[in-house]
């Protein structure tokens, strides 16, 4: 097992050392050039799988309309909302994009187009979202793949316009029926080992 | 002239390893499925391995749980804590029940009822229900406990630190393998077409079902003694039926079995820690991915393949120059420089270096686990479950400490904490010099002047009326074959053989 781990480890140190040569793109340098909405209302309760969340996104308007000229594709996200990150390192908000946590779930990515004012899209809540408390947010990536510009529908303190999704739970009558007969089987052909061995006994 | 060991009684034939005058076999041979021998090995190894992966079934899976059932890192924490605490006592429990009913029953009920908290893990629905769940899956752990009760019932003392090596080895494998098992299996089911959080529910039924079917397979085939079970032999008369305040009071106020169990708190326990820490440590510290530091984490429960049955087999190797006394070294020493490495993996800043680290550490300390089971069948004869279950349970102690004190919250950073869990194996195996066996010496001194002979110690757990009534037949046997552990240079007849040991 050594060798391979060593030689594991050199193959992970080298693919690190040639991504930190694109440059790290820290969140605090973008500018909120985009202006996103969605269609939730505050702190509403949406279920995975069933409910629909339709979000836009274009232009922030306060900025000059050159500041788009980088603009290649546009990623919309949801993220979690501090209150859903309490306690949960796996879902942190660091500065530098490549190891930020906070927006794990894609709704959609598009090609830029700065002739529409807005573009938007019908999001089917995916079953796989956990429950928890979110708020969206969609960065703009220019043709190398880097971020240069977000937008979300919440404000800097990420406390105000979120929603809750209501995820499911996973399971299902059958599943439970067969933990239930199955956990009643094995305690019984305990029982069932018992009595046969006893009676064995008796009988030699 | 060295006792003769390997009599063939007349009328004996029946087993197809060479066996001494308590039946026991004298050899180890892995690739045998004979009966009753190797195969209590095999089905005691297998079905613990299987409790191992029911045990730590959830933690590769941990990254769809939590969202699932919308965990914190303290109730994650919490639940891996309570995995390992629930077989502090059911390993004393089990200890006990192996010596009033015997290791096939005891394993085997314990297995059929805690396969029942493995099947509802597909159904929990909150942080406490996965606790729960969790806790009581933990309780299969005390199979361990039966597993080198079993070995130490079928193998004689030549071979025993390797039969319970092995089996202790191979069940610990279990551990690791679940990290790589539970993900293929939860993929698979994935890839058919559940959503999920529907697929991992599903996964547990896996090893749900193999540890059912194993326990089936302990109670069709297998056998308690090389002569029968205990319900058989308690009928016939072979084998006089125990009580349980004597087992249990001769297991506790032996001493050695004490220090043993603060000694093994401080290498299993040790091991278990680690499995719950060490795949986050490299995720964090090196930026891994977690699939990758999951790899890595495996790799040190996979380790138990061969440094923990090296570790039995190195006590059987030094037993048979040094006796006892080098059995109790060579712990010493394997268990101190597992601590050293332990203080240096906290250190260490590479990737590379800490997994060379980790893995010459996984050996140490898993070997130093080894090796106390090769000490243990030793201490008491009449309560032999009792110190086997202390000693296992003691290991889990050291698991729920060491977790509670260096891994939980934020106290410490994970590397600090590993450094300082180095520091507290070393001295916590320190107590080890203290073991001292009257017939055969102890780290810092050879046995006794008076006399002292392995049956003075093997009969003083026995009173009087007991040996009036013959009960202790099994322990002079033992007690007989357990000469091999004066050594090589002991081995000329020392003058209190002169008088022949009391034979009713």
């Amino acid at each position: 097992m050594a060798p391979h781990g060593i030689l594991l480890a050199l193959l992970l140190v080298l693919s690190c050392l040639s991504q930190t040569s694109y440059g790290i793109v820290l969140f605090s340098s973008l500018k909120d050039s985009l202006f996103v909405t969605a269609s939730h209302t505050e702190n509403q309760v949406l279920k995975a799988g069933i409910d629909k969340l339709t979000v836009s996104w274009g232009l922030n308007q306060s900025y000059e309309a050159g500041t788009d000229s980088t603009f290649k594709t546009i990623k919309v996200k949801l993220c979690f909302a501090p209150v859903s990150q309490v306690d949960r390192g796996w879902r942190k908000t660091v500065d530098k994009l490549a190891m930020d946590k906070t927006c794990l779930f894609k709704i959609v990515e598009r090609a830029y187009t700065s002739n529409k004012s807005n573009d938007s899209f019908d999001w089917i809540i995916k079953r796989d979202v956990p429950g928890a408390t979110y708020f969206v947010r969609a960065y703009a990536f220019n043709a190398a793949g880097q971020e240069v510009a977000y937008g979300q529908t919440t404000d800097a303190k990420k406390t105000a316009n979120l929603f809750v999704v209501e995820g499911i739970t996973g399971r299902h009558l059958s599943l439970d029926i067969a933990s239930v007969v199955f956990s009643a089987f094995s305690v019984l052909s305990l029982a069932g080992f018992f009595i046969a061995e006893k009676r064995r006994a008796k009988s030699s | 002239m060295e006792v003769e060991n390997r009599v063939m009684e007349p009328g004996s034939p029946k087993f197809a390893l060479p066996v001494d005058s308590d039946h026991k076999a004298t050899e180890f041979r892995l690739f045998s499925i004979a009966k009753p021998h190797m195969r209590a090995f095999h089905l005691s190894w297998f079905s613990f391995f299987l409790c191992f992966v029911s045990s730590f079934a959830a933690p590769p899976l941990i990254p769809i749980i939590r969202d699932n059932l919308n965990l914190t890192a303290s109730d994650i924490g919490n639940a891996g804590i309570a995995s390992v605490s629930g077989a502090v006592f059911a390993r004393i429990a089990m200890g006990t029940a192996c010596d009033l009913f015997g290791p096939r029953l005891a394993s085997a009920s314990l297995i059929l009822l805690t396969a029942p908290a493995v099947y509802f893990t597909a159904i929990a629905s909150s942080p406490m229900s996965f606790l729960l769940v969790r806790f009581f899956t933990g309780f299969s752990l005390a199979t361990f406990v039966s597993t080198q009760f079993w070995m130490s019932s079928m193998f004689s003392p030549p071979v025993v630190g390797t039969a319970n090596g092995v089996a202790g080895g191979w069940g610990n494998l279990g551990g690791g393998a679940t990290q790589l098992i539970m993900p293929v299996v939860f993929g698979f089911i994935r890839d058919i077409g559940a959503v999920k959080f529907t697929a991992w529910r599903i996964a547990f039924f896996i090893p749900a079902l193999f540890q059912t079917l194993s326990a089936f397979a302990i109670l069709i085939f297998g056998q308690d003694m090389p002569d029968g079970n205990f319900y058989g032999l308690h009928k016939s008369g072979e084998k006089p039926k125990d009580k349980f305040s004597s087992v249990f009071y001769h297991g506790v106020t032996n001493y050695r079995g004490w220090i043993l169990a603060l000694t093994y708190g401080y290498c299993f326990g040790v091991e278990l820690a680690v499995d719950n820490i060490i795949a986050e440590y490299f995720y964090d510290r090196f930026d891994l991915k977690l699939h990758t530091a999951g790899m890595i984490a495996a790799s040190f429960g996979l380790a138990n393949i061969v440094s923990r049955p090296g570790g039995g087999i190195l006590s059987d190797v030094v037993a048979k120059k040094f006796g006892m006394r080098g059995r109790l070294w060579t712990l010493w020493v394997v268990q101190t420089t597992g601590g050293v490495l332990c203080v240096i993996l906290g250190r260490v800043n590479s990737l590379v270096g800490s997994i060379v680290v980790m893995i010459l550490f996984s050996v140490f300390v898993q070997g130093a686990c080894g090796l106390t089971f090769g000490v243990v069948p030793f201490v008491s004869r009449r309560s032999l479950g009792v110190i086997s279950g202390m000693t296992g349970g003691g290991g889990n102690v050291g698991a729920v400490l060491t977790q509670l004190i260096f891994f939980k919250g934020s106290k410490y950073s994970k590397e600090t904490g590993i450094t300082l869990m180095g520091i507290m194996i070393i001295c916590c195996t320190l107590p080890m010099t203290l073991i001292y066996f009257p017939q055969w010496g102890g780290m810092f001194c050879g046995p006794s002047k008076n006399k002292a002979t392995e049956e003075d110690y093997y009969m003083s757990e026995w009173s009087s009326k007991e040996k009036d009534k013959g009960f202790h037949q099994a322990s002079v046997k033992f007690a007989e074959n357990s000469r091999s552990e004066r050594g090589k240079s002991d081995s000329v007849t020392r003058p209190s053989d002169e008088i022949s040991p009391p034979h009713v």
